[in-house]
């Protein structure tokens, strides 16, 4: 159980700008949604959406190049790393989008100017991010761009984890991101599973809200005199019962639960707290609720956080493991804005208050479209 | 690693998947079925764990069904299909592989544009050789779109390139004993990488330097390594050309070893040795 240090943190999202707003702003619980409305299809696409309060249009192309530098910087910066460091850092970045939107922006465009030479996909692959990062670090590392739906930066981590275990890198920045682009909005509402308000293990749950975030990692084989956080390991699997959603019996998620808690040696008793994917979809609460309750006879306190920030896709994992790690380095396990009336078939309470973080063990868990199902967890030790 | 002709449509998988699936599938694309049978293919005549993980990589990912997206997005200012937008995730295509081979392990989709069979390999290793799979399906596919001059301009190629789709897998498992061995050497100096290849090699070996690298740090290898041994198997291009030479090599009954270079002065250097 040798695990990575988390030495360096950047975010931005709904919350705010950097990382320590937004924790404060979760905290405050006084971030809403916007209000977005497409109109270039017959009936337009209505959706509250939690975007980044950055002042660009939200399609603006090149907020890609404005928004990760500050980000990854950030992260390294606290990390005090060396310039040798930096050169050779590798990068696992996790994304659902990639440039996709910028991509949009081109293909309009050239159909606008010349329609019978414009390309569609006129940018592909899923290098851009991993691009951007190395020209804003100067760095030449390796690089792993993991492409897993809402699992996505999840599974950049775990990789990122394990080849530190090895030795292969001292150090490794863990990057998700995802920005606004009319693919992801409007393929969501095609599936008919955004709702109105996010209310992850409520009865009346309808759906996910989606939301943009930039979130950055930088994990490290070493620790210094301010690391009080360890990724401790982590554990993923695929379940087949559907394209969408995991099995709502629950089995799959159990089960990587199991391998998870199986690894780091910890038992459920010594888990302090859970992070929960909690999307707020029937099916996928259902899985969740069941898998937990599978493996906890008594559960920890569980917080759900896309309330605060909106459901951030193929970069949910590491935006949310930021707000969680400094809300237990403040001492607080958030509360799951939009929870209020309890689902009798789940019988899961999420925190409506928050509750105090004691040092120990927790879990965060991350579920996305293919299957798969990825959990992470995390020890805080004493100051 | 099937080239594409220009004035021909692209070949039609249906019925080699009838063969291979265990079920129908429906509403899957091109890249889909692309991994569906390379994945078969390669797991044929094997058993499988279920916990075998699947490290599914691509370069350009299920790039025609992204151009159908686009375009109902777009051009037609409709919202896509259901099926075109799921199938979008690099991940959908390991869920059906995992559904058709039965396995319900780790199931990763990773990207590394040009060097993207590195990046799985590693990947798979790592988790080799930590503990946490002892069999890993590892898959690289690459998909050509039509038309063809206009997916040539998309990846910046010269209109007489010639293009190629593949779809190449490895079994990777831990102690099979009658099978080619596969290790991964890392280094952090060039002059460590050189020394480590004069030691291992043997008569009969074969380099490849990967296609990302310096192209005079390539040379330089390949001049003091045997020239002319780089594989080429049919002249075309995709954009992970690198799986095609190992999985080439490693279904063939060639004597000898393949040595696989990547890296960068600045980065470290990756060598991946597949035995005889």
């Amino acid at each position: 159980m040798a695990g990575a240090y988390i030495r360096g943190v950047g975010l931005s999202c709904a919350l705010g700008e950097d990382s320590e707003s937004c924790v404060s702003a979760m905290q405050r619980m006084q971030v809403q949604p916007v209000r977005l409305r497409l109109d270039e299809f017959d009936e337009p696409l209505l959706m509250p959406y939690y975007r980044i309060p950055d002042r660009s249009e939200l399609f603006d192309a090149g907020r890609f190049e404005r928004l990760l530098p500050p980000v990854a910087r950030a992260a390294v910066a606290q990390a005090g790393l060396t310039t040798a460091e930096i050169r050779r850092l590798p990068m696992f970045i996790g994304s659902s989008c990639f440039s996709i939107g910028l991509s949009e922006s081109r293909y309009a465009t050239a159909l606008a100017q010349q329609p019978e030479t414009a390309i569609p996909m006129p940018l592909c692959g899923y290098q851009d991010i991993a691009v951007i990062l190395q020209r804003t670090l100067a760095c030449k590392g390796d690089t792993y761009t993991y492409n897993t739906a809402c699992t996505s930066s999840a599974n950049a981590l775990l990789a990122a984890l394990r080849m530190i275990e090895l030795g292969w890198y001292r150090h490794a920045l863990v990057v998700g991101a995802e920005l606004a682009n009319r693919t992801t909005l409007a393929g969501f509402s095609g599936l008919q599973i955004v709702a109105e308000t996010l209310r992850p293990f409520d009865v009346a749950r309808k759906g996910l809200l989606m939301g943009e975030g930039i979130g950055a990692v930088l994990l490290s084989a070493e620790t210094d005199s301010a690391s009080r956080l360890r990724v401790i390991g982590g554990a993923s699997n695929c379940d087949t019962w559907s394209v969408t959603t995991a099995n709502p019996d629950g089995n799959s998620v159990a089960k990587v639960l199991n391998q998870v808690l199986h690894q780091t040696r910890v038992q459920p008793q010594q888990v302090r707290g859970i992070k929960a994917h909690g999307t707020a979809t029937p099916t996928g609460d259902a899985a969740e609720a069941r898998g937990l309750q599978q493996v906890f006879a008594s559960l920890p306190p569980v917080s759900a956080l896309k309330p605060h920030l909106g459901h951030t896709l193929g970069a949910c994992c590491v935006n949310e493991l930021i707000l969680y790690a400094g809300a237990l380095l403040r001492g607080f396990l958030p509360a799951t804005s939009g929870f209020e009336t309890p689902d009798a078939a789940l019988g899961l309470y999420p925190l409506k208050t928050m509750d105090s973080a004691p040092d120990g063990y927790y879990l965060l868990n991350h579920f996305g479209f293919g299957g798969n199902n990825t959990v992470l967890a995390l020890e805080k030790t004493a100051p | 690693m099937q080239p594409v002709n220009d004035d021909a449509a692209l070949t039609s998988l249906e019925s080699s998947l009838k063969d291979l699936c265990r079920e129908p599938f429906r509403r899957i694309d091109r890249f889909i079925q692309l991994a569906l049978l390379g994945s078969a293919n390669c797991a044929a005549g094997r058993k499988l764990r279920p916990d075998c993980g699947i490290y599914l990589g691509s370069g350009l990912g299920p790039i025609g069904n992204n151009i159908v997206t686009q375009e109902q997005l777009i051009r037609d200012a409709e919202i896509p299909k259901p099926f075109n937008f799921i199938n979008t995730l690099g991940s959908s295509a390991g869920f059906y592989v995992a559904r058709n081979l039965g396995l319900q392990g780790q199931n990763f989709f990773i990207s590394r544009r040009g060097a993207s069979l590195q990046a799985v390999l590693s990947a798979a290793m790592a988790d080799m050789l930590l503990g946490f799979v002892t069999q890993a399906l590892v898959g690289v596919v690459e998909e050509v779109a039509l038309p063809l001059d206009a997916h040539r301009l998309r990846q910046h190629l010269s209109q007489d390139i010639l293009l190629a789709e593949g779809s190449h897998w490895l079994l990777l498992q831990s102690g099979a004993g009658d099978s080619r061995s596969l290790d991964l050497q890392r280094f952090a100096e060039f002059t460590a990488l050189e020394d480590f290849l004069e030691s291992a090699w043997h008569t009969g070996d074969r380099l490849c330097c990967a296609t990302s690298m310096d192209n005079r740090v390539a040379d330089t290898l390949r001049q003091g390594f045997a020239a002319g041994t780089l594989l080429d198997p049919d002249g075309a291009f995709h954009d992970s050309l690198e799986a095609a030479w190992l999985a080439a090599f490693a279904a063939g009954s060639e004597p000898g070893n393949l040595f696989l270079v990547d890296g960068h002065r600045q980065r470290g250097w990756s060598l991946f040795h597949l035995g005889a």
